[in-house]
């Protein structure tokens, strides 16, 4: 039995209304208020469901999204749809979604809330309740210091947005991301080596090294998955090295399991005997090899050896000898691969660079099979007036490590509080789209921060162990309710996306965007009457031209932000550089780029062609392509051509001078004061990812339960076999910062003294109906180490005791 | 019209991308046992070092399938473009199609109270024009083709007449349609779980096979009901 308002009762309703009213609707105004009862469409959505936005169609009806579809025109994504993207679905309809605004009744972290208008939410966050203090009592008390207010964000298409809202119109410099607990080492180690991170071609590279990297279950970026159409005497040699047998290592050529934390021994041995037997690409290195000789003599003097690295490392040192050879035999289609999440030892910034330097010795950079930086499409930016304060003091972590960048130290940010050790009081933090609590290591710590502030906001789409620390909790939409910032994607064959809005926000959910502008209403002028109250500059401002004038003109008036809507903003970006018929075809399509209608082709039902293969952008020295397609010349002469890197000098990098200052090696060294075994009878912890979830955010997801509820410890064959322990057999593992108790799996799959479980289960959120203590947190364990050079975590650091409980 | 499927397994990195898929495209019961489809992991070890050999699989759609033959009801049937189909209102549970399938490609889906299996997304992609199924568009590394094998010019059949194949438990005689492609270099097969008793096959070898099948089999397909 189903009850259905007919149209025409609806309007005649509603005209009646409007008419008792007084009001002036028109008909067509109520006419587009009406949806139509059936409505099948399909929508050009971008998947949320990890980090890679891989494009897709959302089928609906009657209001309702059944089933998404990969969308084969993205060139990033081509055609795919992992099990996560395919059970999004799950994510808009979850029933344990964050519906409406929560006002915190109860003792923090006791999950007591009350359901509050999104104005009552905003109130509270001003004026704060008889539970915690708000915005403008800290602000007042703190002078204006704007940086009193910690921020932070997980990555996505709303986190510039929100990053422009609390750093550049509120103020504040407290601003910390996934970075440091991340693939901020890797990042670093290849920009200031190479000029830039880069991509590794793997569609065409013929040797690959993966460290480490698990790109068939870590983040399944989609762009590294034609891989595995090349590996196994398919025209890819794969040399995986990891302790763990991974899903990526099937398809090695040679699985080696090192030891934990001992890959730059492997690097530089490599780099040894490429250097030694002179196997390296020559021209490459005298025209584009900054400091060649110096690193030589370096490698060298040090005696890095295969046979030294075979004491640290555990891997033979013929083999390390003949991979190297084979690398530079197939270079420059070689490549080291970088890394993604490389929060992993102490020594791993220098492990990047080795890495980097070792992959241009073979040419490899900035060519067809190699480290390739390609072309990003031009999108301008879209400007906001933005307030000036002298107040705001500078981040509170910036000594936390040698050096610290705008995304800050999570592990530095959160112990200076925890420990009372920061200059000034940080009294409020803003949580858009992280989950702390799950996300960073040394659990306990992060909830003393979390209880320690006067004022904790989350935005997020579930209530994670974060968001039930919270004080004030405003409800996302999820992605399929929004439409997000138009984004281009380099690469050799570059794409402008758009994920447009499948549906409107259900319950009394908003996008970040309008989260933030009715927020800016709320809070706005008041702040800025404390600003004006504290901050000399404001007040001379405010002498010359009148307060009312300043407040609206200087960027004080946040709300001036938000006059255009989002797709507004879009349109504008995209007609003004691509014109009008590049933003229907990202409407209707998700993706544009040019001459798209004559590049892109069906091959067959499993392939297509998005660029032809002279036009791709391999080979693109300062940003412009080369063609290298129509010449002769043999690849080692192309990859030898004089290349202008971003870097300082315009060359790789082997010796960074600037590093020095900062007490930071100029040169990739091996630092035995840094490394360290597991004691006799304990095991070294490393954690990791898993194709069928996304870190902590989809653990309450039921078709990704249906495929892995929980975790299990990895520990190997025969030394549990000694200790007692069977598959499934409940056992307990401690480091010197907590316990749990974890089931076991026992397998020849990981090396003996390391012991590993997925991140991401564990959750101890009760709002979690599915996902609530589901194996076990890592975080839980794993102690706050930083590598000193950018302050991120060193999460592979950790011994753990295990024994059968 | 004649549907199979050929996969190249050895691409398979058991992502799960193809189980979610079936299950949200085919509103398939949620529960680990309630699979459409599959990926079997295989691990073993040569001379201590580990190797995994990963078969994604489904319902074989057996030319000559056994599974019809015991269905008492006729809820089991052949359905035209070769595809075995159940009819759900036919199913009185006797289970006996669980018993007879040599794949355990079968379950009880409790929804419906009736036993589910692959239909190659007949219902809801084929019948629409649609061309792949569910599990093929998704898949991150394309192993699966699904075509049509009485067509010579099909994608499926030129890729079955370059490649090497076998199929699944071909002692049962039921004429499976999952062509399981071989690795290229044959320095491979072991890491593939292909063994010296693996019965290798090429279109050559295999299609008098197929046409004996379906001579026997042909005048059982029956309209499909929906």
């Amino acid at each position: 039995m189903k009850v259905e308002l007919s149209r025409r009762k609806f309007l005649q309703g509603s005209v009646a209304l409007s008419v008792l009213g007084g009001s002036l609707a028109s008909v067509p105004t109520l006419w587009a208020k009406e949806k139509p009862s059936s409505n099948n469409t399909i929508v050009a959505t971008l998947c949320e469901m990890c980090v890679n936005k891989c494009a897709a169609f959302a089928y609906v009806e009657d209001g309702i999204v059944k089933k998404l579809n990969p969308n084969p025109l993205f060139p990033k994504s081509k055609n795919m749809l992992c099990a996560r993207g395919d059970a999004g679905i799950h994510a808009l309809y979850d029933p344990d979604r964050l519906k409406y605004p929560l006002i915190r009744i109860g003792k923090k972290g006791s999950g007591e809330f009350k359901r509050a208008t999104w104005d009552e939410a905003y109130e509270a966050i001003l004026h704060g309740t008889d539970k915690f203090q708000g915005l403008k009592q800290i602000l007042d008390e703190e002078e204006n210091n704007r940086s009193t207010i910690g921020f932070c964000a997980g990555e996505g298409m709303g986190e510039h947005t929100y990053k422009q809202f609390m750093g550049d119109l509120l103020g504040s410099k407290n601003f910390i991301n996934h970075s440091s607990i991340c693939l901020q080492t890797t990042i670093a180690g290849y920009t200031l080596t190479l000029g830039s991170y880069g991509k590794a071609d793997l569609e065409n590279a013929n040797y690959v090294i993966m460290a480490g990297a698990n790109r068939a279950e870590a983040i399944l970026t989609p762009d590294t998955m034609d891989m595995f159409k090349r590996t196994r005497g398919r025209g890819l040699k794969l040399i995986v090295l990891d302790p763990r047998y991974t899903n990526t290592a099937i398809h090695a050529d040679k699985w080696l399991g090192i030891k934990v934390g001992t890959d730059l021994a492997f690097v530089l041995a490599l780099t040894y005997v490429v250097i030694k037997e002179v196997l390296y690409n020559k021209d490459f290195v005298e025209k584009n090899v900054d400091h060649f000789e110096t690193y030589k003599k370096h490698i060298l003097t040090n005696n890095y050896t295969p046979e030294w690295a075979e004491k640290i490392t555990g891997v033979d040192a013929h083999e390390i000898t003949k991979i190297a050879r084979d690398f530079m035999a197939n270079a420059p289609r070689a490549v080291y691969y970088q890394g993604r999440r490389t929060a992993w030892s102490k020594q791993d910034f220098q492990l990047r660079r080795a890495q980097a330097i070792f992959t241009a010795l073979g040419g490899g950079i900035d060519v067809k099979g190699g480290i390739v930086f390609g072309k990003k499409l031009y999108l301008h930016s879209h400007s906001v007036e933005v307030p000036t304060y002298t107040t705001n003091k500078r981040r509170i972590d910036r000594n936390e490590a040698s050096i610290v960048g705008k995304n800050g130290t999570w592990i530095g940010f959160r112990n200076m509080i925890v420990e009372d050790r920061t200059p000034y009081p940080v009294r409020a933090f803003f949580s858009y789209k992280q989950n702390p609590m799950q996300s960073v290591p040394n659990v306990a710590k992060t909830k003393t921060m979390l209880e320690k502030m006067d004022l904790v906001v989350t935005i997020d789409t579930m209530p994670s162990d974060t968001v039930m620390m919270s004080d004030v909790i405003l409800p996302e939409c999820t992605y399929f309710e929004r439409e997000d910032p138009v984004k281009s994607f380099g690469g050799t064959q570059p794409a402008i996306v758009l994920r447009n809005k499948v549906l409107d926000p259900m319950y009394e959910t908003k996008a970040v965007f309008d989260i933030l502008k009715g927020l800016s209403e709320k809070i706005s002028r008041p702040l800025f009457d404390i600003a004006a109250k504290y901050d000399e500059y404001i007040q001379e401002e405010i002498e010359d031209s009148g307060a009312d004038a300043i407040y609206e003109d200087d960027g004080y008036n946040f709300n001036n932000a938000y006059e255009q809507t989002q797709e507004e903003i879009n349109e504008e970006i995209i007609t003004s550089t691509y014109g009008e018929e590049a933003y229907e075809t990202l409407k209707e399509k998700g993706v544009f780029y040019p001459n798209m209608d004559k590049y892109f082709k069906k091959i067959s039902e499993n392939e297509y062609q998005y660029y032809p293969e002279d036009k791709k952008y391999y080979t693109t020295p300062g940003g412009e392509k080369i063609d290298v397609q129509d010449t002769c010349i043999d690849e080692k002469a192309i990859a030898a051509l004089k290349k202008n890197l971003g870097t300082r000098s315009g060359r790789v990098e082997c010796y960074l001078s600037s590093m020095i200052k900062k007490k930071v090696d100029p040169m990739p060294v091996w630092r035995d004061e840094l490394y360290s075994e597991a004691p006799k009878g304990m095991f070294k912890f490393i954690t990791g990812r898993d194709a069928k979830h996304t870190q902590n955010s989809t653990t309450n997801n039921i078709m990704l339960l249906d495929i892995m509820k929980e975790n299990y410890l990895w520990i190997n064959k025969a030394q549990a076999d000694e200790k007692g322990i069977s598959h499934g057999d409940w056992v307990s593992v401690k480091s010197s910062i907590g316990e749990v108790k974890i089931k076991a799996y026992p397998t020849i799959k990981i090396i003996p003294d390391v012991v590993f479980y997925v991140h991401g289960f564990g959750s101890e959120s009760t709002g979690l109906t599915f996902g609530h203590r589901n194996g076990a947190s890592d975080n839980l364990i794993i102690e706050d180490t930083v590598e000193t050079v950018f302050g991120s975590a060193a999460m592979h650091e950790t011994v753990v005791d295990v024994r059968k409980v | 019209m004649n549907y199979a499927m050929s996969l190249d397994y050895q691409s398979c990195i058991d992502c799960k991308a193809c189980e979610v898929a079936c299950k949200e495209e085919n509103g398939v019961q949620l529960g680990a046992d309630k699979q459409r489809i599959w990926v079997t992991q295989i691990e073993k070890s040569i001379f201590g070092q580990p190797f995994v050999a990963l078969h994604p699989s489904q319902c074989n759609h057996c030319l000559d399938a056994p599974c019809v033959d015991v269905c008492p009801t006729g809820s089991s049937y052949f359905a035209e473009g070769g595809i075995v189909m159940t009819d759900k209102d036919l199913c009185i549970l006797c289970k006996g199609c669980m018993e007879a399938c040599p794949y355990d490609a079968r379950f009880v889906d409790d929804t419906h109270v009736a036993v589910d299996k692959c239909s190659f997304c007949y219902e809801t992609r084929l019948v629409h024009g649609e061309v792949s199924t569910a599990c093929q568009a998704t898949c991150p590394t394309k192993v699966r083709l699904l075509g049509d094998i009485d067509d010579e010019e099909s994608d499926l059949v030129k890729m079955l007449k370059e490649r090497k194949f076998y199929v699944l438990k071909e002692e049962e005689k039921t004429v499976p349609k999952l062509f399981y492609l071989l690795p290229e270099h044959d320095d491979y097969y072991a890491m593939n779980s292909v063994d010296p008793d693996t019965k290798i096959y090429t279109w050559d070898t295999f299609k008098p096979i197929i046409e004996k099948a379906k001579a026997k089999r042909k005048p059982q397909w029956k309209k499909i009901i929906l």
